[in-house]
């Protein structure tokens, strides 16, 4: 045998890690380093800045506003917690277990009030029970006298975001009972445990992971809503940060809130994390066949046909024909040529943030996985950390740095070539583009990444092996291999980004505006059936994805 | 000349707590078939990871044709070593015809297609260029893995476990079939398995892999008839483990220092045996080529031997030849 030389503390001794260092780094760590860097600098900013000391109103806003906007936040964190599971679970498991007439149709359908962002259901319930409203309306035509409901408070916009996030928790608890549920339930029935208890007892704790997933999601989204809060009048840590830097003009205020705000986050993150690691097994169980629907007699088969369609005509049918009701009533006037202009501009910021997302996603994997030092693979990740933050926040996190760096491009372009070139990213294309890659880097990142680890490394490497580089190995073999994925991004992508609200309210330049934007804006100035319009292109642009991610699903 | 040379390569996935791969070292001369050998956990995939450039080393060196290849400061990545490599689950570009995986590697374009029907002809896939890989069977997929690899003409070909996902049928022919035309085309190749029936057959030499540690390499006889290690010894056959006790029942005398055992078929049912013992059979199983007994000493020792014909008495005379007493260093 070979002599053996030397010994472990030898082969990681400093100088041996430092020879390693040099020889694994190469560009493609240093480009990942730079896109990473880039992506968490309005996250950096934020957590920077809360070291400068906050505003002048501050104390004042501490004293004041700070509880109103803890106890409201907490109270629609709540609310909406208890009505999404209530919702989401019941009506997952309605689908999953039981057969009944138009059983696959409303299987989608239930996914559908994903569609429409909150603060578009929100505008139309207002219409809805308004005072000479159609609820109104309809009730004098059957000669009923009118009760009054009034929706605009918080029991209101918790039930309105509920119905329109609900699917969230819908759709990871049904991924759950349809793929693990059945032997489950073989063996708990083989045991003679009735149907109640097996669903609280066995079926519940399986899939509660994934439900907590689903929640998580959901209060993210509760977090970020901007558009509705305001529109009810409730006063959130979304709606603050917007008072402080647009009413008070103190952007250290806003910063401070938005802090909290990422911090609270983060809280629920972790404890996602936590919820997930304490609870190992439930990837464990794998059922070999999927769930078989259990038929039952024609009376109930109505019964929960009829439960499990209120969210779907709460959530979608009864929105949706309101706001067709108003566009009948003022398409005329809002349909005109500066409407469509500002429909093509709409789909132009979402194209082009789209296919910048898709593009610094696959840029993220792919270098990430051509660079060889380890501790970059796992810093990576972080960068997809932007989709957890409300767009508010990112929004401000964007804008102090690059008014920065716009003030110091504008002086040096002014001292050395005498030009004055004004601001160069904040207020414009650039910087609202940039906003949505950090906000959306991880919706694009996601499909493509779980593509990649779908054919899994041994196809690339088996190229590189046939002695093929980097660049043809991706367009030759990867990127055919992952289309499916690449383009679920690019189009989750595009719609989000025509949904957005708050961070498009920031950060637009004023030459610009989006359907979103002008819905908005029609609901601020009172002009809320004027608002229908953009709001139903937004939706119809949003349903087609929505099918899109259902099939990707049940597949 | 080498074509070959690995010293001291080393590999730890978290940072040196443990060795993944511990200071191995190994030439392979040109034209020759090694095999190396290890349950999983062994790090053979590492090694050939490490070969091929698909991994870093931590440290050692890795020579192809004398030229350094990986070290702790050099690394010329895997599409520039010039070395085949075929997956255990083949990785065949599922978009591709089966011509284009093969073309894929081949440098020269113009005699690209002349090329491909000629390892089409040799791994016997004339006709099925334009087949793609989910259209063929699991056999045929494997001979055109095998065709991709050998197509661009390696240096070295290196085959991780190429037979695992095939029924035993057809692994049989199809591993005398792979080696002939390993053989045929004269290539220096690496193959890895856990199969030690598989390495036996084929190979000029064996390399055993434990726990990343190189722990005997010879061989094939060699290996099979003088294992270093008991641990080697029953990778290549059932062994009966020959505790003092029982050696004292046969009166063989023993060292306490070392280690005995025999294989399984080298206790014989005779009387004119080195060392003999009479015994009793507690149990007689049927194992298609074999009989399995397990018998019982007077003194109450049990152990299992494989005899080919049905034992007849219930009590009888067993023993074993000196030649064939394997005996090891106490590893403890």
């Amino acid at each position: 045998m070979t002599k053996l030389v030397g010994n472990k503390n030898k082969i990681y001794s400093l100088e041996n890690k430092a020879k390693r260092f040099k020889r694994d780094i190469n560009q493609w760590s240093i480009i990942t380093l730079i896109i990473g860097f880039i992506i968490a600098i309005p996250i950096a900013t934020i957590f920077f800045k809360l070291f400068s000391g906050p505003g002048e109103t501050w104390n004042h806003i501490v004293y004041t506003l700070l509880p109103k906007y803890v106890l409201n936040t907490g109270y629609l964190v709540v609310g909406c917690s208890i009505l999404v599971l209530l919702m989401g679970v019941s009506t997952a498991w309605i689908v999953s277990r039981y057969d009944f007439p138009f059983r696959k149709q409303l299987e989608w359908l239930l996914i559908l009030p994903l569609a429409i962002p909150s603060y578009i259901t929100a505008y139309s319930y207002a219409g809805v029970f308004d005072y000479g409203g159609t609820l109104e309306l309809l009730l004098r035509y059957f000669s009923i006298s009118a009760i009054k409901i009034d929706i605009m408070n918080m029991y209101g916009l918790i039930l309105i975001l509920s119905l329109s996030l609900y699917p969230y928790v819908y759709v990871s608890a049904r991924t759950v009972f349809l793929t693990q549920a059945n032997n489950l339930i073989e063996a708990s029935r083989l045991l003679g445990v009735g149907e109640f208890k097996t669903f609280f007892r066995l079926l519940l704790p399986l899939a509660r992971p994934a439900i907590i997933g689903g929640l998580i999601l959901v209060l993210m989204e509760v977090l970020n809503d901007y558009g509705a809060a305001k529109y009810y009048g409730i006063s959130t840590f979304t709606t603050g940060i917007f008072r402080a830097w647009f009413a008070l003009e103190e952007p250290e205020t806003a910063v401070y809130l938005s802090a909290i705000l990422v911090t609270i986050i983060f809280g629920l993150i972790l404890l996602e994390k936590w919820q997930r690691q304490k609870i190992g097994y439930h990837n464990d169980i794998k059922s070999a066949n999927r769930l078989l629907r259990k038929q039952i007699q024609s009376n109930k088969k109505w019964f929960l046909l009829s439960l499990a369609s209120i969210p779907v005509i709460l959530g979608f049918i009864i929105p949706v024909m309101q706001l067709l009701y108003w566009v009948g009533l003022t398409y005329e006037e809002v349909f005109s040529f500066e409407f469509l202009s500002i429909a093509g501009q709409s789909l132009g910021v979402a194209i082009l943030a789209a296919l910048l997302t898709t593009i610094f996603a696959l840029g993220l994997i792919y270098f990430t996985k051509w660079n060889k030092l380890h501790f970059i693979k796992n810093l990576s990740k972080i960068s997809t950390l932007g989709y957890a933050i409300p767009g508010a926040v990112i929004a401000v996190g964007v804008m102090i740095p690059t008014l920065f760096i716009d003030k110091w491009l504008y002086k040096v372009f002014r001292s050395v070539f005498e030009i004055n070139i004004g601001l160069f990213i904040n207020g414009t294309i650039i910087g609202l583009t940039y906003a949505y890659m950090v906000r959306f880097l991880a919706v694009a990142y996601n499909p493509i990444e779980s593509s990649t680890l779908k054919i899994g490394d041994k196809i690339s490497e088996s190229s590189k092996i046939l002695g093929k580089g980097n660049f043809i190995t991706f367009f030759k073999v990867d990127l055919p291999l992952i289309k499916k994925g690449v383009l679920s991004g690019l189009l989750l992508v595009f719609v989000d980004v025509m949904k957005e609200l708050p961070l498009t309210l920031i950060l637009k330049p004023y030459t610009i505006s989006t359907l979103a934007v002008k819905a908005y804006e029609y609901a601020s100035d009172e002009l809320i059936a004027e608002a229908a319009l953009p709001s139903l292109l937004i939706i119809c642009t949003g349903i087609l994805p929505v099918i899109f991610l259902n099939k990707l699903i049940t597949k | 000349m080498n074509l070959l040379e690995v010293t001291t390569l080393s590999k730890s996935f978290d940072h040196g707590k443990t060795m993944a791969l511990d200071q191995v070292s190994f030439s392979i001369k040109k034209g020759k078939v090694i095999t190396i050998v290890g349950e999983s956990g062994s790090a053979k995939t590492t090694l050939i990871r490490l070969i091929s450039g698909l991994e870093t080393p931590d440290y050692g060196e890795i020579y192809l044709k004398e030229t350094l290849i990986s070290s702790v400061t050099t690394m010329i990545p895997p599409e520039k070593r010039n070395i085949g490599l075929v997956f255990q689950d083949y990785a065949l570009f599922p978009h591709m015809s089966v011509a284009d995986n093969i073309g894929y590697g081949i440098k020269n374009k113009k005699d690209k297609n002349i090329r491909i029907q000629e390892v089409l002809n040799l791994v016997g896939l004339e006709g099925y260029d334009k087949r793609y890989p989910h259209q063929l069977s699991g056999g045929q997929q494997q001979r055109v893995a095998l065709a991709r690899a050998i197509a661009p003409k390696p240096e070295l070909l290196i085959l991780d476990e190429p037979f695992s996902n095939l029924d035993t049928m057809l692994r049989e022919q199809l591993r005398n079939e792979i080696f002939e035309i390993i053989k045929a085309t004269g290539i220096t190749a690496i193959f890895v398995t856990h199969d030690t029936e598989d390495a036996l057959a084929v190979s000029d030499k064996i390399l055993v892999l434990k726990q990343g540690k190189l722990i005997q390499k010879d061989k094939a006889k060699t290996l099979y008839k003088k294992p270093e290690t008991a641990y080697v010894a029953s990778l290549f056959g059932t062994i009966i483990e020959l505790t003092p006790s029982i050696l004292k029942e046969f009166d063989y005398p023993l060292n306490e220092k070392k280690q005995y055992a025999l294989r399984a078929q080298d206790i014989k049912i005779e009387k004119n045996t080195d060392y003999t013992l009479d015994a009793c059979i507690v149990k007689s199983h049927f194992m298609g080529e074999y009989y399995q007994l397990e018998m019982e000493s007077p003194k109450g020792n049990h152990f299992l031997i494989h005899v080919n014909k049905k034992a007849k008495k219930q009590k009888m005379s067993i023993g074993f030849n000196e030649k064939d007493l394997m005996i090891f260093e106490n590893e403890n």
